[in-house]
C-alpha cells in the first residue's frame, strides 16, 4: 500500500484573540491608515445593521438579514478585491458591496421590497443578491470563463454560507473552476449555523476549505474575526486566480451573533452561553484593542466616530424612506428588452389597478 | 375542541400519520429542533425522534433524490423544501424520476413521496419565496399536485398525499397559513384526492380556484350574493389529475364560468380547464369562459406585491363581464 | 409618533412582561437605545427606542404584562397614535404572516359537484346563441333537434321563420286571471290526483226528441251518485280524509273566450229539470258576462263537462281536487250498433268518466256509471 495524495489545511491569523500581532504583519498592516479605513468600515457596518433591524422591528423594513459579528468577512473581503475584480455576494454582503459604489440605501430598497436596491449605482459588473443558496458559485465560474475568454487580467470572488457547501451547485462550480483553471476565488463565510442547523450537521468533512482538495485546488482556513487576516489572504488568492488561474478556497471561520434574519428567533435552537462566549473574539473588538494598544486610537476618536457613522446611516435611512415606491406597472419593465405587444393590456391594467391599502 | 390554523392542521395531519404508520419518515432543513421555517414540523422532532425526523444539509436535490431511494426501499417520506422558489433544483430528481419510476420498472419499484412546499405570494417576503409554479407539476405526467385552502382540508388532503402510493406535491399557500382557525378532529380521516370541493352552491356563474385565491373568491361569492348574484364556487384542491366532472356538471348548470388563479395567466392551470370547457361543455356556455390570474411577470418585490395577487375588484369585474354578456 | 405601542416580538408572541426599564419618565433617549427588557414566551428581549425625545410615560411596572400592540411609553409631542407596528411573523424566516383571529365558517361542503337538480340551460353552441339573439328568437321556446339535444341553427331559424307569419308568437304573456287559475289547478291535480278513466256509451236513443240533454246528464248523475254516494266525496291526501256529502253540488264547465269556467249547480237532487234549465241558462250568461259570483264557482261535489257539444268523442278529463269524479260527455252522434241480432241506428251519447282511484274504487266507479248509463237509457 503507497500513499497517492495528501492534503493540508493551512490556518491563518495576524491578531490573536489578546489583539497581539502574530510574527510580521502583512505590509498594507503596517500602515496605520489602512487599518483604521478598515476599522470605520467595520463600525459603519455594524451601525448601519442594528439600524436596520430596528427598522424591521418598528415595521419600516421587511426580514433583514445580520451581520453582527461577521463585520471582518465582508470587511476583509471588499478591502482585498480590486475594483477591477467582479464581485458575486450571497445575500450578507452589503459590507463588502460598499466598497465597490453600491450605497447603504440600496440595500435598505432592497430589502424594503423594491428592486432598485440592486442596482449598486454606478457598479456594473458585481452581481445581486442570491437568495436561492449555493446557486451563484456556478455564476462566479461562469464570469470568470469569460474573464478569460477576454483574457482580461481580472478575477471573481464569490461568497456563500457554510450551508451553501451542501448544495450541488457549489460542487459543480468547484470542480469546473479546478479543471478549467478559472480565475475565481470561494469565499465561504463559515459563520457556524444554517438557519437552524448547526456546521456538525452540514458536513462531517473536519474543515469546509478540504473541499478543495477534491477540486484540485487549495483551501485554507482564516480566522473570520481578524479583518487583517482576512484582506490578506483574499489579496493573496486574487493575486493567484488572475496570474496563474489557480482557484482558492478561503474558509473564512467567524460566528453568527444574531438569528438568521429578524424572523427566525435562535434561542429555539441555540446552545446558551456560546454567543458570548464568542463574543470575546469579536472582529471590531480586536482591532480596536489593538489600535488603541499602538496608540493609533483613544475615546474621543471613538465617540466621533459613532457619531459620525449614525449620522452617515441616518441619511441612508431618510433617502430610503422617501423614495417612493416604483409604479405598479415597472413589474412589466424589465421582463424583457422591449416588452412584447401581448403584455400591453396587462400593463394598461395594473396601471389603473385599486389595491388594499397595506402597511 | 381547539380550532386551529391551516400549519397547525399540516402538522397535527403528520403527526397523526407518523403515530399509525411507522414507515413514515420526515426531511428537509431546519425541519426538527427549529420545527421548520413556518413551525409546520413543530413538536414532532421530540415526539418521533431525529431517525424519522431529519434536519438535512442545505441541498434540494439532495433531499429530492434521497426521497425517492427512501421510498423505493420501504420508507414514505415525506420531503420539505423551505420554499417552492427552492424546488428548482430538485426539478431533475423529480421529473426524471420520481414521476416515472414506476412506469419505467413497469410497477415492481414505486415512489410514495410527498414533496411539501410553502407556496404563493402575499407574506411580503423576499424575492424567490412567493412562486406558484403549479403548473409545471401540473404537465408533468406521473404527478398529482394538490393545493390545500382550508385547515380542514389540509388536514385530510395531507393525510391522503401521505397515504397514496405515488409521489404528491403538496404546495400550501403561505398567506393562508396562519389567516384563520377552524375546529380540524384529529380522527384520521383523509379527503379524497382527485376530486374538487363544492365550497358553496349557486344558479349563475360558476367560480373555480385553488390555494390562496380561495379566500378571495369566497369573500367576493359572499358579496355577490346580497346582490341577487348566486355564485357557486369549486375548489379544485387536487389540480392534477383534475376532477372535470364537477367542474362542468356546474357549469352545465349555471351557464358562466370564471377561473381564478394566483399564478401568471400564460399556460397557467386555467387554460387547460378552459380549455377542457369548451371542448365538452361549450354548449352549455352563456359567456366566454374567464380567466382572473397573476401577471406574466416576475412577482414584484414587497413594495408592489399587492398589485401582482388578483384582487376582489378584478374578480368581480370578470363576473359582471360574463353575467352582463347576453 | 407619540405613543410607541409594544411591537411583536417574535412569531405573533401576544404579549410580553416588562423585566427592567432601562430609561424612567422624563429621560432624554436617543433613536435606537435600549427602552426596556421585556421577557416573552420565548426569549428576553431588549426594545429600542424608535425615535429619539423625551419619555413622558412609561405604561407599566417591573412585571406587568403588556399585550402585544398596547400603549408601552409615550414621547412627549403631537398625540398621533403610531409606533411600532405589531409584528405580524409568525415564525417565518422570511416574511410577514397575516394572523387574525378569525374563524373559518364552512359548512356544507360537498366532495364532487353540488348536483343540483335545476332546469338545464338551454343546449346551444356559442353560434346557435349568436344567431337566436340576431333574429330575436327567444331559445327556450326552440325545439332541439341536434345532437345531444343540442339547439342547431336550422332550429332557430325555423322559429324565426314561424315567428316572421304571425308576430305574436315569441312573445311571452304571463298567465293571469281564468287561464292562470285552470293553469294551477291542473298542475295541482296532476301531482296529487291518481286518475283512472272508465269509457262507455250511453244509448239515447228512449229519451223524447227535444228533451234538455243537459238536464237529463245532471239528472242521470244525481242517480248514479244514489247509487254509488262515493263519487260524490271530497278527498285530501295530505291527512287522508274522505267527506262523503249527502248534498249533490255539481259543477258544469263552460267555456269562454276567457277560459274555463264551472259554475255549479248547488243541490241538483232537489232541483226539478225545468229550474235545472233556468240555472244553467242564467249561468251561461253570467258567465259570459263575467257576472257570475264566486259563491257559484265554488262547493262543487262531482263535475260534468259536455265538451262533446264542439267536438271530440273520448277523453280522458280532469279530476280537480278536492273532488274525486268527473264525468265527461262527448258528441252525441248516430251509431249503427248490434241489437237483438240486429243492425240498428241508435243515438249514442260517448261517455268518459275519471275517478281519483285514491279515494274512490273501481267497483264504485263503475257502479256509479252503470246508474248514470241506466238512468239516460230508460228515460229522462
Amino acid at each position: 500500500m503507497k500513499v497517492v495524495a495528501q492534503f493540508e489545511i493551512p490556518y491563518y491569523q495576524c491578531l490573536n484573540e489578546s489583539s497581539t500581532a502574530i510574527g510580521e504583519l502583512p505590509k498594507f498592516a503596517q500602515d496605520p491608515k489602512q487599518l483604521l479605513h478598515l476599522y470605520r468600515l467595520m463600525v459603519l457596518i455594524r451601525i448601519f445593521d442594528s439600524k436596520a433591524i430596528a427598522l424591521q422591528r418598528t415595521g419600516k423594513l421587511g426580514t433583514y438579514p445580520s451581520t453582527r459579528g461577521q463585520e471582518a468577512m465582508f470587511v476583509g473581503l471588499g478591502a482585498g478585491l480590486a475594483k477591477e475584480d467582479i464581485f458575486v455576494p450571497y445575500y450578507r454582503d452589503f459590507g463588502t458591496l460598499i466598497q465597490r459604489g453600491a450605497k447603504l440605501s440600496d440595500f435598505l430598497l432592497y430589502w424594503g421590497g423594491d428592486e432598485r436596491g440592486n442596482s449598486f449605482g454606478k457598479n456594473n459588473h458585481d452581481f445581486p443578491f442570491s437568495v436561492p443558496v449555493g446557486s451563484q458559485p456556478l455564476h462566479a465560474a461562469g464570469i470568470a470563463t469569460a474573464l478569460k475568454i477576454h483574457k482580461q487580467p481580472h478575477a471573481v470572488a464569490v461568497v456563500c454560507g457554510e450551508g451553501g457547501t451542501s448544495e450541488g451547485d457549489f460542487y459543480e462550480a468547484m470542480n469546473v473552476a479546478g479543471v478549467w483553471k478559472l480565475p475565481v476565488v470561494f469565499v465561504v463565510n463559515n459563520n457556524q449555523w444554517a438557519i437552524s442547523v448547526p456546521r456538525s450537521a452540514q458536513s462531517s468533512a473536519q474543515t469546509i476549505a478540504q473541499k478543495a482538495i477534491a477540486a484540485g485546488f487549495s483551501g485554507e482556513q482564516v480566522d473570520g474575526n481578524d479583518v487583517i487576516a482576512v484582506r490578506y489572504r483574499v489579496e493573496e488568492a486574487m493575486k493567484k486566480a488572475r496570474e496563474n488561474h489557480e482557484p482558492t478556497l478561503l474558509e473564512i471561520v467567524c460566528y453568527r451573533q444574531s438569528d438568521h434574519t429578524t424572523a427566525d428567533d435562535a434561542r429555539r435552537y441555540e446552545p446558551e452561553g456560546i454567543r458570548e462566549q464568542e463574543w470575546t473574539k469579536e472582529p471590531i473588538g480586536r482591532l480596536k484593542k489593538y489600535l488603541e494598544d499602538n496608540q493609533f486610537w483613544d475615546a474621543e476618536k471613538e465617540q466621533q466616530l459613532q457619531t459620525e457613522c449614525a449620522a452617515e446611516v441616518d441619511v441612508a435611512v431618510a433617502e430610503y424612506i422617501n423614495t417612493k415606491p416604483q409604479a405598479p406597472e415597472s413589474m412589466f419593465d424589465n421582463l424583457y428588452a422591449s416588452l412584447p405587444e401581448i403584455y400591453l393590456e396587462q400593463r394598461e391594467d395594473v396601471k389603473h389597478k385599486e389595491v388594499p391599502v397595506h402597511g | 375542541m381547539a380550532e386551529i390554523t391551516l400549519v397547525e392542521a399540516l402538522t397535527q395531519a403528520m403527526a397523526y400519520e407518523m403515530r399509525v404508520d411507522s414507515a413514515v419518515i420526515l426531511l428537509g432543513e431546519d425541519i426538527g429542533k427549529d420545527g421548520g421555517v413556518f413551525r409546520a414540523t413543530l413538536g414532532l422532532l421530540d415526539k418521533f425522534g431525529p431517525e424519522r425526523v431529519r434536519d438535512t444539509p442545505l441541498a434540494e436535490s439532495m433531499i429530492a433524490g434521497l426521497a425517492i431511494g427512501m421510498a423505493a426501499y420501504g420508507l414514505k417520506p415525506v420531503a420539505e423544501f423551505q420554499f417552492m422558489g427552492f424546488i428548482y433544483p430538485a426539478l431533475d430528481q423529480i421529473i426524471n424520476h420520481a414521476a416515472r419510476i414506476r412506469n419505467r420498472t413497469r410497477g415492481r419499484l414505486s415512489c410514495p413521496v410527498v414533496f411539501r412546499a410553502p407556496y404563493g405570494a402575499g407574506i411580503r417576503a423576499p424575492e424567490h419565496h412567493s412562486e406558484s409554479t403549479e403548473a409545471m407539476f401540473a404537465h408533468t405526467p406521473g404527478l398529482r399536485v394538490v393545493i390545500p385552502s382550508s385547515p380542514k382540508r389540509a388536514y385530510g388532503l395531507l393525510l391522503a398525499a401521505i397515504r397514496d402510493p405515488d409521489p404528491v406535491i403538496f404546495l400550501e399557500p403561505s398567506r393562508l397559513y396562519r389567516w384563520a382557525k377552524q375546529e380540524v378532529p384529529d380522527d384520521g380521516e383523509a379527503l379524497p384526492l382527485d376530486v374538487c370541493f363544492t365550497l358553496r352552491q349557486g344558479t349563475d356563474v360558476t367560480l373555480v380556484t385553488w390555494g390562496a385565491m380561495v379566500k378571495e373568491t369566497l369573500a367576493v361569492a359572499d358579496k355577490l350574493s346580497k346582490e341577487g348574484i348566486s355564485a357557486e364556487v369549486i375548489d379544485v384542491a387536487t389540480i392534477k389529475p383534475l376532477d372535470m366532472n364537477t367542474i362542468l356538471e356546474s357549469v352545465e348548470k349555471t351557464g358562466r364560468c370564471v377561473i381564478i388563479h394566483e399564478a401568471p395567466r400564460t399556460c397557467g392551470v386555467g387554460a387547460d380547464i378552459s380549455a377542457q370547457i369548451a371542448e365538452r361543455g361549450l354548449m352549455f356556455l352563456k359567456a366566454p369562459v374567464q380567466r382572473v390570474t397573476g401577471y406574466d411577470t416576475i412577482v414584484p418585490y414587497a413594495r408592489l406585491e399587492r398589485y401582482y395577487i388578483p384582487s376582489e375588484q378584478q374578480i368581480l369585474n370578470a363576473i359582471n363581464n360574463v353575467m352582463e354578456f347576453a | 409618533m407619540k405613543i410607541f405601542n409594544l411591537p411583536d416580538l417574535g412569531e405573533g408572541l401576544a404579549d410580553a412582561e416588562i423585566r427592567e426599564w432601562h430609561v424612567k419618565e422624563g429621560d432624554v433617549v436617543a433613536v435606537d437605545q435600549p427602552l426596556v427588557c421585556m421577557e416573552t414566551a420565548k426569549a428576553v428581549v431588549e426594545v429600542p427606542s424608535p425615535q429619539a425625545g423625551r419619555i413622558k410615560k412609561l405604561y407599566g411596572a417591573v412585571n406587568d404584562v403588556i399585550d402585544t400592540g398596547a400603549p408601552l411609553v409615550e414621547f412627549e409631542g403631537e398625540h398621533e397614535k403610531t409606533g411600532a407596528e405589531p409584528r405580524k411573523d409568525g415564525g417565518s424566516v422570511v416574511g410577514s404572516l397575516e394572523e387574525s383571529s378569525q374563524r373559518l365558517e364552512e359548512t356544507d361542503i360537498i366532495i364532487g359537484s353540488s348536483k343540483q337538480k335545476t332546469a338545464a340551460g338551454v343546449k346551444a353552441m356559442p353560434a346557435v346563441r349568436a344567431l337566436a339573439k340576431q333574429l330575436n328568437v327567444d331559445l327556450s321556446l326552440v325545439q332541439a333537434t341536434g345532437p345531444h339535444g343540442q339547439i342547431t341553427a336550422e332550429d332557430v331559424k325555423k322559429l324565426a321563420a314561424g315567428a316572421n307569419k304571425n308576430p305574436v308568437v315569441g312573445q311571452a304573456e304571463k298567465l293571469h286571471g281564468v287561464r292562470r287559475a285552470m293553469a294551477m289547478a291542473m298542475t295541482q291535480s296532476h301531482q296529487e290526483v291518481v286518475p283512472v278513466t272508465i269509457i262507455e256509451d250511453a244509448d239515447l236513443s228512449n229519451l223524447p226528441a227535444n228533451s234538455d240533454l243537459t238536464a237529463c246528464f245532471i239528472k242521470a248523475i244525481v242517480t248514479g251518485i244514489e247509487a254509488e254516494p262515493a263519487l260524490n266525496a271530497w278527498y285530501d291526501g295530505k291527512t287522508m280524509e274522505r267527506r262523503l256529502f249527502a248534498e249533490m253540488n255539481i259543477g258544469l264547465a263552460m267555456d269562454t273566450p276567457e277560459g274555463l269556467f264551472v259554475p255549479v249547480i248547488k243541490n241538483a237532487a232537489n232541483t226539478s229539470a225545468a229550474d235545472l234549465r233556468k240555472t244553467i241558462d242564467t249561468f251561461k250568461q253570467t258567465v259570459k258576462s263575467r257576472t257570475v259570483s264566486p259563491s257559484d264557482l265554488q262547493g262543487a261535489t262531482i263535475t260534468l263537462s259536455n265538451f262533446g257539444m264542439i267536438a271530440g268523442r273520448y277523453a280522458t278529463p280532469i279530476v280537480v281536487p278536492p273532488m274525486v269524479a268527473i264525468l265527461g260527455c262527448g258528441k252525441i252522434r248516430d251509431v249503427v250498433v248490434a241489437r237483438n241480432g240486429n243492425m240498428e241506428i241508435r243515438r249514442i251519447a260517448p261517455l268518459s268518466l275519471t275517478f281519483d282511484h285514491r279515494a274512490v274504487t273501481g267497483g264504485e266507479a263503475t257502479r256509479f256509471l252503470a246508474a248514470v248509463i241506466k238512468s239516460l237509457e230508460q228515460t229522462c
